[in-house]
């Protein structure tokens, strides 16, 4: 067995992890290379190649696997840099994109603009065609129109084409015919999205955003993996890549540039990934999963073992995504998140630092105050140049002149008070974002465990636990290079769907089994590449059911595959719909006949888990890791508060709050009244007896 | 049994904590307490059985205070969020905090008691010190049910003569007492309902106000009931003070203006709104004294209502960031005489009144600010115009099937300064999630034909309103439907020398020989098998006069279909050459030059 490596690209850092044939593991971080991001990961490899104590080539020769996350989709949202697309559309449905089924995200600013446009007006053809809610053809295509469309969106500049036809996941037909006579007509067209290939199912404005979503960032996705994958051949390498997909799964490069779209937020799924395998080596089934960076706070929600899927309501870069995603939502608070005082106000968020020109003390060219400023005034961050490893100093005169500025004058208070209110109200704001996550899901916080990551979770997991009830903390020593490791030990995950719209009492047995049928047999194409030991894939078939009237609907698991499913297993699903409907969402109409939406194959081939996630110490005696102390703010009066080294602790070893526990790229506040354990995973388990909330 | 509503809408006291709160503790607690009003309505959505709660986001949660004055409200619409308030304070005051204990769960929907019309259902429950007993605070959420008894299924009984046939009245009662559940009140209420689903929505409701009792009790145990009681008074404070100083920025002086309806349900024309807004200082008084006040009209929105309508369009003139709670209700001084239509005397019918003579509350403010604050002058509202109810049976069940056409369309959004109208409606609606074509036909025997933008149905302006929809659909079986159609004599109109954007229209038996343009209302008008009905949605008012235009903007909309090449030279004086079809249009900039001045000397 060669080596592994998973490459992470952060808006900031590219985050790198290697598992050696040894079961060593190695992190580091290179910086990202906005332009270009195979470039930043090509020098990531010549670090670990550096590590290791050989050539890039050598390095090359030898991997196993490279595991890529990538905010390429997520950048070209940001940017709204995609291809210049076009959509052709059933004549009559024009306009579903503008109209958003009336949603505005704002409603009490009139002023608030409209989202910046995939494919304008002038740009979205409809095309007389029409089928029925069976799939029956009430319209024929109208080919001519096609060709005509084309041709139009040619003379534009469209490189990419969307086409969305009504009830095409029920019968293609018309949406395959149009990609032939797009080909036809404009045979060096960069991409083509078909709606029911994108997203197989109802309705009409979901599926509609989604699809030129994905159209819009495919191209880019493509370029990006062919420029990736040639360099890497150039290396030397010849192992497998596999992109990280934000469903939580791994694929091939070919496999996701043809469902582009499922790479929106893949990055911060890797981390939650990781967050799972932690958590289950530390024995927490059920944990909230938090991610707090420079900019931004990551929430998310695992339930025994999984993190929760969104499968509705579901908008990324004000469209709407209708595929299944892991569920990570993101609020503004962050370490460079800047406070300030508006109207009397004090805000902390959504307006950034970053990490250019980054907080005050990092004396970087920051000029206002954040949180990171405050996390320094209190003492929860080192002074002078202990911070990240060494590698940087922080300036906390600086910080405290900027709070006592910022906010303090205009709020009447001194700078320790003014810091303290930053901290209280972004801690309010995180837990907050929390609540607003598990509530979703009918989870009470209290229930939970919390993983704290990122380069500031640890350092304020202390004071939102107990806004939230939560009396478990857990800081994996490799948080700071999670959302890689998430990629080393994510699963290949493929999930696929087709339409089959009927009440489940006029349901043809046959029907359904012969789609779980073509299902298993595109699942087992697309995972071939993997080489996978059958005892290594695991297949869920799922009947997609809803109540007549429901907008989602729920998978229903169904047994073997769907192979064996006769009559009176149709009506087994409907007693176990009727069930999973009360336990999820309170209530069943038993006397009901549910509704079949359509099957769903989620097959998933098992990868191989490093054994460490994270190098420990020796000392098992804390008090010999003891550093120093420091007066720390924990709200009430400054306390003189021991401080440990990290890096030396042994799994077993403890200490009990009031502590700080320094790693290199993290601080470990442990409040008074919380008790601090390295256990044998490498992660820093924190409890305490109180639960406030 | 009369309420003196303008009474009970007056202004209340502080709770007055003693704490010397901070302004960072008052956040933190907002901040708490407006997760609070969204768990509400997330627990509602989550349990809910019917589309209207589930899926439209048609609840909205919010928090009263023991003095009964709104302290947090969350998700919803901001109209019916605004209006929920009084009811609670209804029966706070007549039953007096003493009967307000722990574990209680209170409904109550009655118009003439506070509330808007008698669909939208309040539940709320109290919360208390658990250290003195004392009464902090009342979590309600507030939900539109499908039924609400009375005459017709629905709720919306438009021909009612009174408020009791348009269905049942509860003005207040108690459904938990103490953690049990009074069963004789619950059998009462689902009796006088049709839908059998309507106690498991309001048992929805009854769960969503525990859960934020039991929410907000960890919020007091956490901070104390003197902090929160604070923290609330400073919200509200500070809310008033930043809204007085919005105000004080207005010009002074007085400013009035007209609105209509077309007519109400009965046909009675030209439902007539007048208001008169003086801005004096940091003080504002709104006046509707002068609005219509005949008996027969048919169209009456309730005090509750006009009180929700008319802060939701101030609301919008002003920061977006102003903590939404009482002290916009302290902050104005309104005055419906009663026995206008924005203050109907008790037992007026007033199901159609929250559309209309409400929603028009929007457009009079914003009329009457037009040349004042032509910024923030964007009408909230709509032109509900053209709500059909469809029946017939669906041979695929063999059921009858009542289809109240809630699918997506555009209408009625006016432009704002410096930004062309957007999307499909006001941005007040947009928490409502509308429904689609293809789920809609897989449960009705319909086939949607389109509902695309209608060209030239925007009102020109400098910046454009939205176009309106051309929406056909084509019902496959035999049916009838009903009707009330507004909007056509009086379209949206523009705002600071905008035009007005195209009226509504309704044609039945479209495309056939025998078409029918409905005048004001359609009784269950039969139709054939496969007929179609083409609903012409009206356009939102344009800003700005349109000679200024950005000619290269006009020529973006002609490519866009928005507006016709003849459109562009009628509605702007923008000449264009080339052609469409061949993506070859260009600005003729001369003849532009010499129309536009042409038009304005004859102007």
């Amino acid at each position: 067995m060669g080596f592994r490596v998973g490459i992470d690209v952060g808006g900031t850092f590219t985050d790198l992890i290697c598992v050696t044939p040894s079961g060593e593991v190695i992190l580091d971080k290179t910086p990202t290379t906005p332009d270009d991001q195979s470039a930043g990961v090509m020098n990531g490899l010549e670090l670990l190649a550096t590590h290791v104590g050989c050539s890039l080539s050598d390095f090359c020769a030898q991997l196993d696997a490279l595991v890529h996350g990538t905010t390429t989709a997520d950048n070209t949202m940001i940017e709204m840099d995609g291809a210049p697309t076009g959509l052709l559309v059933t004549e009559g449905h024009r306009d579903e994109i503008e109209m958003r089924r009336v949603h505005k995200e704002e409603i009490w600013d009139p002023s608030y603009p409209a989202p910046p446009p995939i494919a304008r007006r002038r740009a979205r053809i409809p095309i007389p065609e029409r089928l029925d809610v069976d799939g029956n053809v009430v319209l024929p295509l109208d080919e001519a129109a096609v060709r005509a469309g084309v041709q139009r969106l040619r003379k534009l500049g469209c490189t990419s084409i969307a086409v969305v036809f009504l009830h095409s996941f029920t019968n293609p037909a018309h949406e395959l015919r149009a990609r032939e006579l797009i080909v036809e007509e404009y045979p060096d067209v960069a991409h083509i999205s078909l709606s029911h290939e994108v997203m197989p199912k109802a309705p009409e404005f979901e599926r509609t955003s989604t699809t030129l979503v994905n159209a819009y960032v495919a191209p880019r996705i493509a370029s990006y993996t062919q420029r990736l994958t040639g360099k890497l051949r150039d290396a030397g390498f010849g192992g497998q890549m596999l992109i990280m997909q934000s469903t939580g799964g791994v694929m091939p490069p070919e496999y996701v540039s043809k469902r582009a779209v499922s790479l929106l937020a893949s990055g911060p799924t890797g981390g939650v990934m990781g967050s799972t395998v932690a958590a289950a080596r530390s024995g927490a089934p059920d944990f909230v999963a938090v991610d707090m960076g420079g900019t931004s706070y990551d929430v998310c929600l695992v339930r025994d073992g999984q993190p929760v899927l969104k499968t509705d309501d579901n908008w990324r870069y004000r469209y709407y995504i209708g595929i299944p995603m892991v569920d990570v939502e993101s609020v503004g608070a962050g370490g460079g998140s800047i406070a300030s005082v508006r109207q009397g106000a004090l805000l902390v968020g959504p307006e950034s630092a970053g990490a250019q020109p980054g907080p005050v003390c990092y004396g970087r060219g920051g000029r206002r105050a954040t949180v990171t400023d405050a996390d320094a005034v209190l003492g929860y961050l080192p002074a002078g140049d202990t911070f990240a490893g060494g590698r940087m100093r922080l300036d906390v005169d600086a910080a405290r002149a900027a709070i006592a500025r910022d906010v303090g004058e205009p709020l009447g208070l001194d700078a320790v008070d003014a810091a303290w209110g930053i901290e209280r109200i972004v801690n309010a704001n995180m837990a907050n974002a929390v609540r607003r996550v598990v509530a979703q899901y009918g989870a009470d916080p209290r229930d939970l465990a919390m993983i704290a990551y990122g380069g500031n979770g640890a350092v304020h997991a202390w004071a939102q636990a107990p806004e939230l009830g939560i009396s478990r903390v857990l800081v994996p020593k490799a948080a700071p290079a999670f959302s890689a490791l998430g990629l080393l030990v994510a699963d290949y995950v493929i999930d696929l769907t087709r339409a089959y719209v009927t009440p489940l009492s006029r349901v043809d047995v046959a029907r359904v089994k012969k789609l779980f049928a073509e299902l298993a047999d595109e699942a087992d194409h697309e995972l071939a590449p993997a080489n996978l030991s059958p005892d290594d894939v695991t297949r869920s078939a799922y009947a997609l059911m809803c109540y007549p009237g429901q907008n989602w609907d729920m998978s229903v698991p169904v047994p073997d595959g769907g192979a064996g499913l006769d009559e009176p297993g149709l009506f087994d699903l409907a007693g176990r719909f009727h069930d999973l409907h009360e336990a999820d969402r309170g209530f069943a109409f038993r006397n009901q006949q549910p509704l079949l939406r359509g099957v769903r194959l989620a097959a998933s081939g098992r990868t191989p888990k490093p054994d460490a996630l994270a190098v420990v110490g020796t000392v098992t005696d804390a008090s010999q890791a003891r550093t120093g102390a420091r007066p720390v703010w924990f709200g009430d009066g400054w306390v003189d508060t021991p401080v440990y080294d990290g890096a030396a602790l042994a799994p077993g070893a403890s200490v009990d709050g009031p502590a700080l526990v320094e790693e290199p790229f993290t601080v470990v506040v442990v409040a008074p009244g919380w008790t601090c354990t390295l256990d044998a995973a490498g992660t820093y388990d924190l409890r305490t007896a109180t639960n406030s909330a | 049994m009369d309420v003196d509503l303008v009474q009970l809408a007056g202004q209340r006291g502080q709770l007055g904590g003693t704490s010397d709160v901070d302004p960072v503790t008052a956040e933190v607690v907002r901040g708490a307490m407006e997760t609070v009003c969204w768990e509400m309505a997330t627990y509602v959505s989550r349990t809910a059985t019917t589309p209207i709660l589930n899926q439209s986001n048609e609840r909205n949660g919010s928090i009263l205070d023991a003095s009964g004055r709104l302290a947090a409200l969350s998700v919803g619409i901001p109209q019916f969020m605004l209006s929920s308030a009084l009811p609670i304070r209804f029966a706070l005051e007549y039953l007096g905090a003493g009967e307000f204990r722990p574990g209680d769960v209170f409904v109550a929907n009655d118009p003439y008691h506070g509330g808007g019309h008698l669909p939208d259902y309040n539940v709320f429950a109290p919360v208390h010190d658990p250290a003195t007993g004392e009464l902090l605070l009342i979590p309600s959420i507030q939900c539109h049910h499908g039924d609400t008894g009375g005459a017709v299924p629905g709720g919306y009984n438009v021909t009612a003569n009174d408020i009791w046939g348009e269905g049942v009245r509860w003005p207040v009662v108690k459904v938990i007492d103490r953690g049990e559940e009074r069963r004789d009140v619950l059998y009462a209420l689902q009796t006088n309902n049709r839908l059998p689903g309507y106690l498991g929505d309001l048992r929805a409701q009854i769960g969503a106000a525990q859960l934020a009792a039991r929410r907000l009790t960890e919020i007091v145990e956490r901070y104390g009931a003197d902090a929160v009681k604070s923290s609330v008074d400073y919200m509200i404070d500070y809310a008033s003070r930043r809204f007085r100083e919005e105000v004080s920025a207005w010009p002074d002086g007085t400013y009035e203006a007209d609105a209509y309806v077309d007519h109400d349900p009965l046909g009675n024309p030209d439902i007539h709104i007048h208001v008169k807004i003086t801005v004096d200082g940091d003080h504002l008084r709104i006046d509707y004294t002068g609005s219509d006040t005949r008996d027969e009209i048919q169209a009456w929105s309730t005090y509750g209502n006009t009180r929700g309508y008319t802060i939701a369009q101030i609301a919008s003139m002003m920061d977006p960031a102003i903590p939404k709670n009482e002290g916009f209700f302290e902050s104005i001084e309104l005055v419906a005489p009663l026995g206008c239509v924005l203050n109907p005397r008790n037992g007026k019918p007033v199901s159609a009144g929250t559309h209309h003579p409400g929603a028009d509350i929007g457009e009079v403010i914003a009329k009457a600010f037009e040349h004042v604050l032509p910024d923030k002058a964007v009408p909230q509202t709509y032109k509900t115009g053209i709500p059909t109810t469809i029946t017939g049976v669906d041979p695929r069940t063999g059921q009858q099937f009542v289809d109240p056409s809630t699918e997506v369309y555009a209408g009625w959004c006016n432009a704002a300064r410096g930004m062309d109208a957007w999307g499909a409606q006001a941005a007040s609606f947009g928490n409502l999630w509308k429904a689609t074509a293809e789920i809609n036909e897989s449960i009705f025997p319909h086939i949607q034909w389109g509902r695309d933008y209608r060209t030239d149905s925007g009102g020109p302006g400098q910046w454009r309103g939205l176009c309106g929809s051309h929406w056909v659909k084509q019902v496959l079986v035999p049916f009838k439907l009903y009707t009330y159609v507004v909007g056509m004599k009086y379209p949206m109109p523009g705002i600071a020398g905008g035009a007005p954007g195209a009226p509504n229209r309704l044609t039945l038996h479209y495309g056939s020989d025998h078409e029918d343009v409905v005048a004001h209302t359609a009784n269950w008008v039969p139709h054939e098998a496969g007929e179609r009905l083409c609903y012409d949605y009206g356009g939102g008012g344009g800003w700005g006069d349109p000679l200024d235009r950005d000619p290269q903007a006009v020529l973006d909309d002609v490519l866009d279909e928005y507006v016709s090449v003849e459109g562009a030279r009628r509605d702007y004086g923008v000449v264009l050459t080339g052609s469409l079809e061949d993506l070859t249009l260009d600005v003729d900039v001369d003849a532009t030059v010499a129309l536009r001045a042409e038009r304005r000397s004859a102007a």
